[in-house]
């Protein structure tokens, strides 16, 4: 009886066999990857926006403070968006017909809101508190990261879980005094490993109970 | 040829189809961010917004604090300020708010069934009016409530005076005529009168409920805490009550001696009272258990003169309350008389309407805020129907008056416009709009105002014109912000009046008792039927019937065993050739010969919630004997139906006084305080270096109002599951009262006990979870974590309190009962609590919320957390305070004392899992000569 199966098929099935084998390994590592990719946690992605605003140029250049527009970031969770109002303070006086600036003009002029993508979006059973945080050391730079330098904003941390009780769990290193909150440059001095536990102190932190789940899921 | 396009479709719909999984599988979804054009002054993104208002029931103003999320109301609270808030609520404050978003709420003027404008109702309304200024009047109708607002009554005032021949008639199915009557009889005119309970140590409760629902709930409420706060360190005597009265109430639940007493041996009570204070006329012979039970009353009410008290039901007849007038002037008894809270005269009865309606006597017909198509007799949809009369509707919904009407106007939510009330003391109070009106609608004083020629009249000129008329103009500016601010108009409730000597009443022959006695009382969800497309109320369990979704002809389990009926089985009830045809619940403590209904249900065009529900008593009802009905025939139909329960009625074999312990107050005296003392335990005893939270509840106050619930369910964006899913024994309450009967069926002694989440030490539910989404957290609160739950209910399996909730639908997530799923109900949520998905256990979280915004707030200010700076839903509703939520590790906390009390006891302690939830045992203050007399 004539041979069924040509030679190479003994090198087809194992072929077979491992490529099974790396498909299944792969696609496993692929799906716990996946979450940490940007493409999950829109890290460093552009989202375009009805009007070009850059904060490289309005806080870089111009030396416009964070809380000019954010202005309830120290007394609710949410830091705020400037209504069209804030805008139009200076622009009702320089760049008045800037083409750029014609969404934020029609905005006014038809009392209509000016819809703005979200950035940083976390689940719906996170909640989060922004002034809590910069009320006790922590940064505006240590989540949002330079914004000074951006054009457009991009969400530079991943927000995952995993990411926020890295500093839930020892919040030492990021922290600062209340004077340097709103400061775009800052870097941990490099004496940070004294300070730390001493703005600890100082803010009354008691990071043993900031992972308690309850702190941000209700 | 023809294929060519649909294949294209079909690519483009599965690249559509690719496109849409690729991104809802991996990518989070696009939201945006809106803000203001221009941001109104003190918002504060995130931060709400609190506005005192007042909320009505009856016609009485209930003063309130509404708190507003970026312009959405979202949650009720009482006004502290307010004397008939007293800063809680009751059930129909709490559930305000889901009315305002309720999607049958009537959206357009119309006329007959179209769809009209405003316009088109003034340019119809005009030619007549401009008639009446020739006639005076004459044939034009106004159907009102009862009005207390004093911008309305001035306004109808000037209507009046315009329309000279003008005829204003009232009508409130639960009035108070009785009362009225009562001391008309009395006294020679119409006063009002209030009792005090926190000034009366002895009270008998004739036929009265002034702890059941109704706009003076809450006062009572905390008059009667005054002196039920029993206390180790504070040995002033308890009061103690007496109860006489036909079917079980909230006040009889919390009486010392309750008598099951048909209305007759009620009435001859009071006589026999009467006739033992002097009143030289005949006692009635009373049964003997009567008679014990009123020696013993009169013995104790006559040992406390000045501090003994006799109430009487509206639902007795004016005779009895006369007779109560003049027995509380012997006793000198706390009550305080002021002239009636109203009209200066009241305003024509209806039945003058529908007799002028039948003799065609009425051109035009305003109603303004009254529903007599549904609960007034029969006689009025006849006599508007054959009239021919221009009538005009002005109401919040298209309900039955609507439907007959020939012109329909939608009335805005008490939340999204101007206004002013009255209090049942007389105390003004502002109501000021949380939120702009949601659809095209106004309020009455622009109605009014059409009627006085002016169309484009607001809530909020006349508002403020009727009280700038009483002030100085250069002060007016700053106590109308004042007023707004508080919410209560100082110093406004009427004065005291001393009332003349009361005279006896001539008492009418006994009438021959009948075999069987109908009455009717208020229901405590729905009230006069206005609450009924409310999901709230109407899935909120009733106080001791624990009935959902439905009314019942309550009967005695003697009547029902005589005629071998059981829960469910429908009987026909006939009265006077009316006849409803209602389900049977036996009720333990229903006087026997009496059967009782409550108002409220059988709405025909209530909407998608309240239409079709239970039996309307209100076709029993006769006008000249509106509560107590002789003469009801009652026969079986053979039919059954499912009544709704949400607490199963079994018997405890003596567990009962385990779960819900009492203690006589002079054992209570007897005892020592002592801190809790907990079985051993194999589990590690946590150790806390932070806050340790925990609630007392006193059972010894709750009188099982049901505030609290629906505090809680308002608070925490509880969902409604709906009657079919409570068949099924599935309910979404996180905190539900228990109620207990500790006595034989004759004398059931009711105990209520509401039961949150134990938030146990020792939690049987945690070490069950596999995924730990039932966990502690270092401050004692057992938390469940949405986002980690799988739905396996091993926690709900494993919890002995059954306080566990699990999602089998998405009850707030896509698969809503009826139209709880229509988007304004989202404005609703709380968006500091989570709306929970399917598949998601979830239970009492101790307002964790609330916990955490004073944690974010005290750490924003780098100080502690204050001893009483949380307060949690369920807490801050208590009308009688008897729920205390503290942190144990403060040394200011009053949690640390209660658990002392010797009276504190852990529910099913003996399990050993150290609930942080505790209860003080209910205190009773029996009459000792009573007891040993056999009562």
């Amino acid at each position: 009886m004539a041979q069924i199966f040509p030679r190479y098929a003994n090198t087809l099935a194992r072929a077979v066999l491992l490529g099974a084998a790396v498909l299944l390994v792969g696609g496993l590592g692929l799906l716990i990857a996946m979450p940490y990719t940007s493409h999950a946690t829109r890290q460093d992605i552009v989202i375009e926006q009805p009007i070009q605003f850059s904060h490289e140029h309005h806080v870089g250049g111009l030396g416009v403070a964070c809380r000019y527009c954010h202005t309830s970031v120290e007394q609710s969770r949410f830091a705020g968006i400037p209504p069209t109002h804030t805008c139009m303070t200076c622009h009702s006086q320089i760049w008045t017909n800037a083409a750029i600036l014609a969404p934020v003009r029609r905005s006014l002029a038809e009392n209509a809101p000016i819809h703005w993508q979200r950035v940083h979006v976390l689940p719906d059973y996170v909640f989060f508190d922004h002034s809590v945080h910069v009320t006790n050391g922590v940064g505006c730079s240590t989540c949002h990261g330079a914004i000074d330098t951006m054009p457009q904003v991009r969400q530079v941390a991943p927000l995952t879980m995993g990411w926020c009780l890295d500093c839930h769990r020892n919040p030492a290193p990021n922290l600062r005094p209340a004077s340097e909150i709103y400061d775009m440059d800052w870097k941990p001095p490099a004496d940070q490993a004294e300070r730390g536990p001493a703005l600890l102190a100082h803010y009354g932190i008691k990071p043993e109970h900031l992972t308690d789940c309850s702190r941000c899921h209700r | 040829m023809t294929d060519a396009p649909s294949l294209t479709r079909r690519q483009a719909a599965l690249g559509l189809l690719a496109s849409a999984v690729s991104l809802s599988a991996c990518g989070k979804p696009a939201e945006e961010i809106v803000p203001y054009v221009e941001q109104p002054e003190r918002i504060v993104p995130g931060v709400p917004l609190r506005f005192a208002t007042s909320l009505a029931l009856n016609g009485y103003g209930r003063g309130v604090i509404v708190s507003s999320i970026e312009g959405r109301p979202t949650k009720v609270e009482g006004n502290a300020g307010h004397p008939a808030s007293l800063g809680s609520t009751d059930a129909f404050a709490e559930a305000a708010v889901l009315s305002l978003y309720d999607p049958d709420r009537s959206r357009a003027v119309r006329e007959g069934t179209r769809i009209a404008s405003w316009d088109g109702f003034l340019t119809a309304l005009r030619p007549r009016l401009r008639r009446f200024e020739a006639t005076g009047g004459e044939g034009l109708r106004l159907l009102t409530g009862h009005v207390t607002s004093p911008t309305l009554l001035r306004l109808m005032g000037q209507v009046q005076a315009r329309y000279p021949a003008m005829r204003w008639h009232g009508y409130e199915p639960i009035g108070d005529s009785n009362a009225r009557a009562g001391a008309v009889l009395a006294f020679g005119r119409p006063l009002a009168s209030l009792a005090q309970l926190d000034r009366a140590v002895v009270v008998l409760a004739l036929d009265a409920d002034p702890l059941g629902p109704g706009p003076d709930q809450i006062r009572h409420a905390r008059g009667f805490a005054a002196h039920r706060t029993a206390r180790w360190e504070n040995k002033a005597a308890l009061s103690r009550f007496y109860a006489a009265e036909p079917v079980l109430t909230a006040t009889g639940a919390k009486a010392d001696h309750r008598l099951a007493a048909t209305p007759t041996l009620v009435r001859d009570l009071a006589i026999a009272l009467a006739s033992r204070l002097g009143s030289g006329r005949p006692a009635p012979v009373l049964p003997p258990e009567a008679q014990r039970f009123l020696d013993a009353a009169a013995a104790d009410l006559q040992s406390r003169p000045g501090e003994a008290l006799v109430l009487v039901g509206e639902w007795q007849p004016p005779e009895v309350h006369a007779l109560a007038h003049w027995i509380n002037a012997r006793l000198g008894a706390p009550v305080e008389h002021i002239e009636p809270v109203g009209p200066a005269e009241p305003p024509a009865p209806l039945d003058a309407l529908i007799e002028a309606l039948a003799a065609k006597q009425v051109d035009t017909l305003v109603v303004l805020g009254a529903n007599p198509a549904y609960d007034a007799s029969a006689g009025f949809a006849q006599a508007l129907g054959g009239s021919g009369a221009f009538s005009v509707h002005f109401g919040p919904y298209h309900d039955e008056t609507a439907a007959l009407c020939r012109w329909h106007l939608p009335e805005s939510h008490p939340l999204e416009d101007w206004g002013d009330l009255r209090a049942t003391d007389g105390t003004a109070s502002l109501a000021q709009p949380l939120i702009l009106p949601l659809y095209n609608t106004r309020s009455a004083p622009w109605l009014l105002g059409a009627l006085l020629g002016t169309d484009e009249a607001t809530a909020h000129a006349a508002v403020r014109d009727t009280w700038a008329a009483q002030r100085p103009p250069e002060t007016f500016e700053a106590w109308w912000r004042q007023v707004l601010h508080d919410g209560v108009v100082a110093d406004s409730a009427a004065p005291r009046v001393t009332p003349p000597p009361s005279a006896l009443p001539d008492l009418a022959p006994p009438v021959a008792p009948a075999e069987l006695t109908l009455v009717l009382r208020p229901d405590p969800s729905v009230w006069d039927g206005c609450f009924a497309n409310n999901a709230w109320l109407q899935e909120c369990p009733k106080p001791l019937t624990r009935q959902v979704w439905g009314n019942a002809a309550m009967l005695s389990p003697e009547d029902a065993r005589r005629r071998k009926l059981s829960n469910g089985d429908v009987v026909r009830l006939a009265l006077g050739g009316r006849q409803i045809d209602a389900p049977v619940l036996v009720r333990p403590g229903t006087a026997p010969g009496v059967v009782a209904l409550t108002l409220g249900y059988g709405r025909r065009r209530a909407g998608a919630i309240g239409d079709g529900l239970g039996a309307d008593a209100y076709a029993l009802r006769s006008p000249d004997a509106p509560w107590i009905m002789a003469g009801l025939t009652m026969e079986g139909t053979g039919g059954r139906t499912n009544l709704l329960f949400e607490q199963p009625d079994r018997r405890l074999e003596g567990e009962a006084r385990a779960l819900f312990p009492t203690v006589r107050a002079d054992e209570l005296a007897r005892g020592e305080s002592r801190p809790p003392v907990w079985p051993p335990s194999l589990n590690p005893d946590r150790v806390s270096d932070t806050h340790a939270w925990a609630m007392v509840i006193d059972t010894s106050l709750c009188i099982g109002c049901n505030a609290c619930v629906i505090a809680c369910q308002s608070e925490n964006n509880v969902p409604v599951v709906g009657p079919d899913e409570v068949a099924r024994g599935r309910e979404m309450h996180w905190l539900r009262i228990d109620t207990y009967d500790l006595g034989p069926p004759e004398d059931p002694r009711p105990g209520f006990q509401p039961v949150p989440c134990m938030h146990c030490e020792h939690a049987p539910c945690e070490p069950v979870c596999p995924v730990e989404a039932s966990i502690h957290d270092a401050e004692g609160l057992n938390v469940q974590v949405y986002n980690r739950c799988i739905g396996t209910r091993f926690c709900q399996a494993n919890c002995p309190y059954k306080v566990r909730r699990f999602n089998w639908f998405g009850y707030a997530d896509g698969q809503e009962y009826a139209n709880q799923g229509a988007p304004v109900l989202a404005a609703q949520r709380n968006p500091e609590v989570t709306v929970r998905a399917r598949g998601v256990m979830e239970k009492c979280t101790y307002c964790t919320q609330r916990i955490s915004a004073a944690r974010r707030s005290a750490e924003r200010e780098g100080r502690e957390i204050g001893a009483r700076e949380v307060v949690t839903a369920c807490q801050s509703a208590c009308p009688s305070q008897a729920i205390t939520f503290g942190d144990l590790k403060h040394p200011d906390s009053p949690i640390t004392a209660l658990r002392r009390e010797p009276q504190h006891y852990a529910l099913l302690g003996h399990l050993g899992t150290r609930p942080r939830t505790t209860y003080l045992a209910a205190v009773r203050n029996p009459n000792p000569a009573a007891e040993e007399g056999g009562s």
